[in-house]
């Protein structure tokens, strides 16, 4: 499994304005990996993340999906093309995508969240869809809560529930945006763990986090993005260990004193 | 359609803009009374305001004016057809405003008045000096929705005979035979005196500083 | 106090009137609030053109009173051919009226619905209609209840303007009943008092609603 590519980034540049928020990004995510982006804020982490899953369009450059390309193609001499909108939702279909503000749907319940996946885009019958979510929802060991609201869960609950939602769709690449940095402590944990699962079980994921730890014990790749561009990139413990890059060290003592001077073995 | 007719109209829009001004005024002093009553501490106050609110935002507006236009008299009030409009217009602005100013009081960040008494100040300071301009601010872009409101249900008026915007469009409108041009100028008489509040309103709020919307 | 004999000869005229002003609340409140999602969401999804004229349209009717469009509906419609029967144009009058706040309304409820919500529907796969059908208008439903029971009752309180243009309703049958008797006073005391329960009714079942629908709400 591990080898091939899941996400390959080409010279992906997106603007706002004429402020460039990435500058040419080329990235490869590989098949059963988990990969990392670090990076201070206002790097471009979650735009980066947000143009893989196409909700921002890249400006130019090119995005690829288990090989096929996303929203836009290149033709052979070089001009941009956008893919029909089928197309988009077609190779959008391999991405569940976890946000770090949950995003549940207020009106429906646990269940129906990660049921409405299944019964409106996959056209299940409601049975099936019913206990397909139920497992899903069992995986991240929440079947007891099925019936609850978003309102009624804790936070920790919540983003498991969104989990369980992105993974029914049955996809072959998990984005994380930062999915613990609105949760207290005690509740990050849950969530870590069930993340972690998913990695052991050869998840292909791509997460934006501030969790160090996961970041050096689970990710095979990270990938350190500093002023719109990747700075530093390798296996995690050749990155952390030896943060030869000056930004990179500043980074890793600003923002992550605690954890990561253990790691840095000082 | 003629420029007498445009002339009329603009009467017209003289004393609808008298009419609401004057309601808008006494309205909010009421209103501020009646507020005062709905916060305090005697529960009958308390009540009655309640009662007082309830009621006239519930009946409507030509209801309560014929209400008004007609028991007057039998109480012993002879009064002219103005006066009732403008009791009725009054009684109906100032429970929408003793609960718009209740819901500014009411939502007045905690921290703000303790700030205040931490500092020294007496209940009376504290009321004068932090909540009522609090709450005036919070409820400033409220109180101009409601001069809005006010202006426009004023065209009621008409039916107890005061020569308002509408009254004047009825009559020329019954006279020419032309209800279209009349009435569509009435209402454009009514735009332009909505544009007037708004920018009244905007003014005062540049004045205290609000945040523009 | 009052004649008892008139009133009862009058009340079956006092009842039709009241069930007319209780049809016509509710239809309107119907069809305003349907009126206004099409305008809303041709506003918001629609081609850009669409969107400059409704607003102006919009605006000229809440910024101009309810009795003047009725007007303007009832003795200005026959010359452009518009000759309608008085509770016909009532109805459309009290609809389009209505429709213009709901627009606004249901407007700012659907720019309110959170951005992530539709992002994380893409993200699942529901196309542009899904995603209006089962993430934007419940939630959007959810959001604008309060201001929308604020509005039914403003349009219920608007049916009594109908009168002024000859519809039977509650406020003509009454205020026609005590005009008839010299008893006027009593008679507009009466109409205060059943337009006074009905609007009492109309928030309590509005409030109990919005605290059945609390359990829906994220913090
Ligand atoms: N919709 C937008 N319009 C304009 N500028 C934007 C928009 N979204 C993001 N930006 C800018 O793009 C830059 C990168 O933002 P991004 O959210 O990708 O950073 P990030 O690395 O995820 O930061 P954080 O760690 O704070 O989440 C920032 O300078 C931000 O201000
Ligand atoms: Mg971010």
């Amino acid at each position: 499994m591990s080898g091939d590519v899941a996400i390959t980034l080409r010279n992906v540049v997106k603007r706002y304005g004429d402020h460039e928020v990435l500058r040419g990004i080329d990235l490869d995510v590989r098949h059963g990996e988990v990969t990392c982006l670090i990076g201070p804020s206002g790097s471009g982490k979650s735009t980066l993340l947000r143009c893989v899953a196409f909700l921002e369009e890249h400006d130019a450059g090119i995005i690829r999906i288990g090989g096929a390309p996303l929203g836009f193609d290149e033709r052979p001499d070089g001009s941009r093309i956008r893919l029909p909108i089928t197309e988009i939702a077609r190779v959008r279909r391999n991405i569940g995508m976890v946000f770090q503000q949950f995003n549940l749907w207020p009106h429906m319940t646990a269940l129906g969240n990660v049921a409405e996946g299944l019964r409106q885009v996959l056209r299940l019958h409601k049975r099936e869809a019913h206990d397909r979510a139920m497992a899903h929802l069992t995986r991240v060991g929440l079947a007891e809560r099925a019936s609850y609201y978003p309102s009624q869960l804790s936070g920790g609950q919540q983003q498991r529930v969104a989990i369980a939602r992105a993974l029914a769709m049955d996809p072959k690449i998990m984005l994380f945006d930062e999915p613990t940095s609105s949760l207290d402590p005690e509740l990050t944990g849950e969530v870590l763990n069930v993340m972690r699962d998913l990695a052991a079980e050869g998840m292909t994921m791509l997460v934006v986090t501030h969790e160090i730890g996961f970041a050096a014990h689970v990710a095979q790749h990270v990938v350190f993005l500093d002023q719109a561009q990747i700075a530093l990139e390798g296996r995690a413990s050749d990155v952390f260990r030896k943060p030869w890059h000056p930004r990179m060290a500043q980074f890793l003592e600003t923002y992550l004193d605690r954890g990561a001077s253990v790691l840095l073995g000082n | 359609m003629t420029w007498i007719h445009v002339y009329l109209l603009a009467v017209g829009a003289v004393v609808t803009a008298g009419l609401s001004v004057v309601s808008i005024t006494v309205g909010l002093a009421i209103g501020i009374l009646v507020c005062a009553a709905s916060l305090s501490r005697a529960a009958p106050l308390r009540w009655a305001a309640r009662v007082y609110v309830s009621f006239f935002r519930g009946v409507p507006l030509l209801v309560l004016l014929l209400l008004i236009y007609h028991l007057l008299p039998q109480i012993g009030i002879d009064v002219p057809g103005v006066v009732a409009a403008l009791v009725g217009l009054t009684l109906c602005t100032s429970a929408y405003q003793a609960e718009t100013l209740r819901g500014g009081f009411v939502n007045i960040a905690p921290g703000l008045v303790e700030a205040g008494r931490m500092i020294g100040l007496n209940a009376t300071q504290l009321l004068v000096r932090i909540r009522a301009p609090i709450a005036l601010r919070l409820t400033l872009p409220a109180l101009v929705n409601e001069g809005i409101m006010i202006l426009k249900a004023s065209s009621l008026v008409s039916v107890v005979g005061v020569g308002d915007i509408t009254r004047t469009a009825q009559n020329l409108s019954s006279s020419t035979y032309r209800p279209i041009e009349m009435f569509a100028t009435a209402g454009v008489f009514y735009l332009l005196l909505n544009v007037i509040v708004t920018r009244g309103g905007n003014g005062l709020g540049r004045l205290l500083g609000l945040p523009r919307t | 106090m009052m004649d008892l004999d008139a009133l009862s000869d009058a009340f079956p005229e006092i009842l039709d009137g009241l069930w007319l002003t209780i049809f016509m609340w509710l239809a309107g409140s119907a069809l305003a609030p349907l009126l206004g999602l099409a305008v809303a969401l041709a506003r918001r999804f629609g081609p850009a053109w669409v969107d400059r004229p409704l607003w102006a349209i919009v605006e000229v009717i809440r910024g101009t009173p309810f009795l003047v469009q009725m007007f303007l509906l009832y003795y200005g419609g026959p010359f452009i051919g518009l000759d309608l029967e008085p509770t016909t144009a009532g109805l459309l009058g009290l609809t389009i009226y209505g429709a213009a706040y709901f627009s606004e309304i249901l407007r700012g409820g659907l720019i309110a619905v959170p951005k992530g919500h539709v992002e994380a529907a893409l993200c699942v796969g529901l196309n542009r209609m899904q995603i209006i059908r089962r993430i934007l208008l419940p939630e959007m439903t959810l959001l604008v209840l309060p201001a929308s029971v604020n509005m039914f009752i403003v349009l219920l309180k608007e049916t009594a303007v109908l009168s002024i243009v000859t519809v039977p309703e509650l406020t003509m049958a009454v205020t026609g009943f005590g005009s008839a008797n010299f008893a006027f006073t009593q008679a507009a005391l009466v109409l205060a008092l059943c337009y006074w329960s009905l609007t009492e009714l109309s928030g309590l079942v509005g409030r109990a609603l919005e605290r059945r629908l609390d359990r829906f709400r994220i913090a």
